[in-house]
């Protein structure tokens, strides 16, 4: 009970630390923001690089964000939690680099897709499960980590993706397919 | 089928199990850093230009205003009202409402003291225009300064919220 206590007063004390945080970098005050990059750039960049599946790429992203995240701290209103939002706010920057990366090739033939990924020396520190990830074929592996990881549903990332909602879910039943197949 | 099944049952734990966190193996912060300091010199600079516009907006506006005030008496200028200039003000409401919804914005509260000022800025200097088109609503001077006093504010607004990429 008293453990729970505790647990419970840790995690006031960190969310009221975090709102004053995010209070004084609205005002311009680096450190502030710097404590937020502290409490939240693994995660970032953990998304970056399951969705990216290359690690240079991002770590430029996961920078972009906190970039993104400078400028447009002051629209945070405080309607959802700080975090929701920062990952909402992050996965619309990396679908949007994304889009920027696709060549002209894949624009004007509708090239869907490269085939799997080969597992890199890069992706040594990884466990085995994101080391298969980042095998998984590009919307295969947007569409299980937007569902299976961050949590989204099959609908929102049907937008996110601009693929049907049908789509979505064939795409994320190939992504478990493919990973069984990888891990037996 | 079992042994799928199991490999199924696996895979979700393996799922759960996975850690939301990765550590990257170098700083990135360095480089978030360089481009926030960049970023802000661009912005000082960039907000410099802006009250010197506001500043050279604000004394064109007060100078036509004397000019044409000392020109024509109040008493010959009196027109039928014209709506031009309200719908003007209507329509930039509408413009700006739907940059704020397209951001997800309810207002524009929640910006920085520094962004309210220059908006309250712009807000002003429309309204000694409108309060001057009211006198002469056919002044197609005073029409252009609305539209383009306007347009800075729309402009300003996108400005704050839809930052651009830049390389770091």
């Amino acid at each position: 009970m008293d453990t729970e206590k505790i647990i419970n007063a840790e995690e006031l004390f960190s969310q009221d630390k975090e709102a004053e945080w995010i209070l004084a970098a609205k005002e311009g005050d680096q450190k502030a923001f710097h404590q937020i990059y502290i409490r939240y750039h693994r995660r970032m960049y953990a998304l970056c690089w399951r969705m990216l599946a290359d690690k240079s790429s991002a770590e430029d992203v996961c920078q972009e964000i906190f970039v993104q995240l400078w400028l447009k701290i002051s629209s945070f209103c405080g309607d959802s939690q700080f975090s929701t939002w920062l990952h909402s706010v992050a996965t619309n920057i990396v679908l949007g680099y994304l889009r920027k990366q696709k060549n002209w090739l894949q624009k004007v033939f509708s090239i869907e897709e490269q085939g799997v990924h080969e597992i890199t020396v890069e992706m040594a520190e990884l466990s085995e499960l994101d080391k298969h990830i980042m095998r998984l074929p590009e919307r295969a592996r947007l569409v299980f980590v937007l569902f299976a990881v961050e949590g989204y549903r099959h609908e929102e990332i049907s937008t996110m993706l601009g693929m049907a909602v049908g789509s979505s879910k064939s795409q994320y039943h190939r992504a478990r397919s493919l990973l069984r197949e990888w891990m037996d | 089928m079992n042994n799928r099944k199991k490999t199924d049952q696996e895979l979700e734990v393996e799922i759960t199990q996975l850690s939301s966190e990765i550590t990257p193996t170098k700083d990135l912060w360095v480089g978030v850093e360089r481009a926030i300091a960049h970023q802000a010199q661009e912005r000082s600079s960039s907000i410099f230009k802006r009250k010197t516009h506001l500043a050279w907006a604000a004394s064109v506006i007060a100078a036509i205003l004397l000019t044409w005030g000392a020109l024509y008496p109040q008493t010959q200028i009196k027109q039928a009202p014209s709506n031009l200039a309200l719908m003007m003000e209507q329509n930039f409401e509408k413009n700006k409402q739907l940059i704020l919804t397209s951001y997800g914005q309810s207002s524009s509260k929640g910006l920085s003291s520094e962004a309210q000022k220059q908006l309250k800025e712009l807000a002003l200097a429309r309204t000694a225009i409108n309060k001057a088109l009211k006198a002469d609503p056919y002044n197609s001077d005073l029409l252009n300064l609305l539209r383009w006093t306007q347009q800075q504010e729309l402009d300003f607004l996108q400005q704050i919220y839809s930052p651009q990429w830049q390389t770091i």
